[in-house]
């Protein structure tokens, strides 16, 4: 598939929280302030751009049926993929330990804005979703890197899109049962129609 | 104690050992069945195609082996029985999402040749995997075709996540129904494939040799299916007139 | 020691074995169905709530899965959570998670191969389910096992009723059929127009956002 349109797709058509609902919770709770909601999109971001084709080399050199013929013949009848979910998160929760240690040292100011968020990307569920969805559609390498990067991005655009729509939201009367948690998923659900409008897009 | 790093060190290993030991037997004792489910999807889907089956009754697994002997070709409908590295070629191991990432010229083709129960040594239909990109996701199916290679036998869709009740009737009897009796080639011999038309007439008899009703609502999931077939027609054109020159002579 | 001195010595008062469904308990459980639900009112657990929920039969099956998954990580952590160095604590917890997933989904795998592929992806996504994480180190790391139980069987069923509610409209409003039986067929109404809008994510987030705005207004929960 063309590199390209898999990107545009993974931002804005197979956006990986309007489409596919991943990662609801920390967009939902980061969201309150577009300056949080940026530090924690471009984390997202980096995490996903690198533990997608991690887990995809994972996948390709360890797990699959064979994959481990590199080491020696005999083992091609070995398949380990029912190791799969529990590699996946070792890696991405080694990843997000490592873009922990990197924020604190160069940013001290977003590592303290973004808080117990920063380790919570680790059970994000776009992480771990983006690796599965990689593995179900069969994607090459370079496929797996674009899918990763552009799903991070989408995510980005969307928790920043709300974070906006949220700090202006503060200054109408929302009816207390649907204060906070109830406004927004209306609100998500909104914006996701208008994400909708990239469908016919031919790319 | 607890905190010393020599008892994180072995809390560690023998979690690691107690998991992977328990991971392992599970997947050693629940792999039979595994490889049966799948094994019994893939087989229903290609038999559906040809026949209805019902799936708490038949016996899937010993029909198809009874009654389909697979096949691969290239594009050029030469079989092909080992690959670039002398590994055999055997139709149920054919990868079809892979295939269809690659160039169409460079494909493994699968063939399901399918016999009656009564008559196992004539062929009564030809089966062809297809795969094609619905409004969503991917498409697939399997195309069966009569003996004479250009009449629809039958045809089976499934989809990824196509839109239900829209997109997702492809999946329905409703619409694979209209496939059964149209042709694939025109009077002349040219490859016309069959083609689901914009709209919804619900008039069976509006429709020619080459045409089926299609799906209101629904005409990017139809476009997707249209490409799909033409696409795979077309790839198996070559390997369908070399066996129609074959059973002329 | 003398005589006096031992009969004077303080008896210690005998802890009277708490009954299994004492009323400490009993809130254990009835807590996260409604006052302290995990989907409405915690906040967790959202992303698989959307996305399964468009017909019922997958939903009931993630809804088995999920309680299955939290009741026995609960039990799991909470026997051995004396034995977990502080240090390696979040990883010990994933891997348990990871480990009864994963044998949630070879389960389905082998017996039940239809609706692991309607699942998907989504049975893994089971690990990354904040409710789970959430139980083991808010509850289970600190309580023990019975009491583990009954919250981890509480917050499963509050979980799954949340869900199976936005599935029931989600499937009738938006395919007219319920566990895939075409109800409105049924009745007689086959011309029931099916809304798209809920077969899709969209109609997932208002059909949540109404049941939110309901369930809070009935238990008077306004958040901040």
């Amino acid at each position: 598939m063309d590199l390209l349109s898999l990107g545009i797709k993974s931002i804005f058509i197979d956006n990986i929280i309007f489409a596919y609902f991943l990662g609801m919770c920390s967009f939902l709770a980061v969201s309150k302030k577009v300056s949080t909601a940026i530090g924690l999109g471009a984390a997202v971001v980096f995490v996903l751009g690198i533990t997608v084709p991690l887990n995809w080399l994972i996948q390709e050199y360890v797990l699959k049926l064979g994959a481990l013929t590199w080491i020696s013949g005999t083992f091609a009848e070995i398949d380990l993929e029912f190791l799969q979910f529990i590699m996946f998160i070792a890696v991405i929760a080694s990843m997000v330990q490592l873009v922990e240690m990197i924020i604190e040292k160069f940013s001290p100011a977003l590592y303290g804005s973004l808080g117990i968020f920063l380790p919570l990307i680790a059970v994000n569920c776009a992480i771990l979703g983006g690796a599965l969805f990689m593995i179900q559609r069969d994607y090459v390498l370079s496929e797996a890197a674009v899918y990763g990067v552009g799903s991070g991005a989408g995510f980005a655009l969307a928790i920043v899109a709300l974070a906006a729509i949220r700090e202006k939201l503060k200054y109408s009367n929302v009816p207390d049962g649907l204060k906070g948690l109830g406004i927004t998923m209306i609100i998500t659900g909104l914006m996701g129609m208008a994400f909708k409008s990239f469908i016919g897009i031919a790319l | 104690m607890r905190q010393s790093n020599l008892y994180v060190l072995i809390f560690t290993a023998i979690m690691t050992i107690v998991i992977g030991g328990a991971l392992s037997v599970t997947n050693q004792v629940l792999k039979p069945a595994q490889l049966k489910s799948i094994e019994l999807d893939a087989k229903t889907s290609i038999l559906a195609a040809v026949m209805t089956i019902n799936k708490d009754e038949d016996d899937v697994l010993a029909i198809y082996e009874a009654q389909i002997k697979g096949l691969v070709v290239d594009i050029n409908g030469n079989e092909i029985t080992t690959n670039d590295k002398g590994e055999p070629v055997l139709a149920d191991k054919v990868n079809i999402l892979r295939n269809f990432k690659k160039d169409p010229a460079e494909r493994e083709y699968p063939v399901y040749k399918f016999s009656s129960a009564q008559n196992q040594g004539a062929v009564e239909a030809y089966i062809f995997p297809l795969y094609g990109s619905g409004l969503w996701n991917g498409i697939f199916g399997y195309l069966a075709l009569e003996d004479d290679l250009n009449t629809i036998k039958g045809i089976s869709f499934g989809h990824v996540a196509e839109t239900p009740g829209l997109g997702a009737r492809i999946a329905t009897p409703e619409i694979q129904d209209r496939y059964i009796g149209k042709t694939i080639f025109d009077k002349n011999g040219n490859l016309t494939s069959v083609t689901m038309q914009k709209g919804e007439k619900r008039d069976p008899s509006a429709f020619g040799e080459h045409e089926v009703d299609g799906m209101s609502g629904a005409t990017l999931t139809a476009k997707g299916v249209n490409a799909m077939l033409d696409q795979y027609l077309r790839s198996y054109e070559k390997y369908i007139k070399n066996v129609q020159k074959q059973e002329s002579i | 020691m003398s005589i006096e001195t031992l009969e004077q010595a303080p008896v210690a008062p005998v802890k009277e074995k708490e009954p299994l469904f004492s009323k400490r308990r009993k809130k254990i459980f009835s807590d996260p169905l409604n006052d302290d639900n995990p989907i409405t009112v915690q906040v967790l657990g959202i992303c698989s709530a959307l996305a399964v929920t468009v017909q019922m039969r997958p939903t009931a099956i993630m809804a088995v899965s999920v309680v299955f998954v939290i009741v026995f990580s609960n039990l799991i952590t909470s026997l051995i959570r004396d034995l977990i160095p502080n240090r390696v604590r979040i990883i010990v917890q994933l891997a348990i998670i990871a480990t009864l997933v994963t044998l949630v989904s070879e389960v389905l795998k082998a017996y039940n191969y239809e609706m692991f592929k309607v699942l998907g992806a989504f049975v893994g996504l089971i690990i990354t389910n904040c409710i789970v994480m959430g139980r083991l180190e808010a509850y289970a790391m600190g309580n023990s096992p019975k009491d583990s139980i009954i919250d981890g069987l509480g917050s499963g069923f509050g979980y799954a009723w949340i869900i199976l509610t936005v599935a029931f409209f989600r499937e009738l409003l938006g395919s007219g059929s319920l566990f895939n039986y075409p109800i409105f067929e049924k009745i007689g109404w086959a011309s029931f127009p099916t809304n798209g809008l809920m077969v899709d994510s969209i109609g997932a987030f208002m059909v949540l956002g109404v049941l939110i705005w309901i369930q809070r207004t009935k238990t008077g929960y306004v958040e901040n």
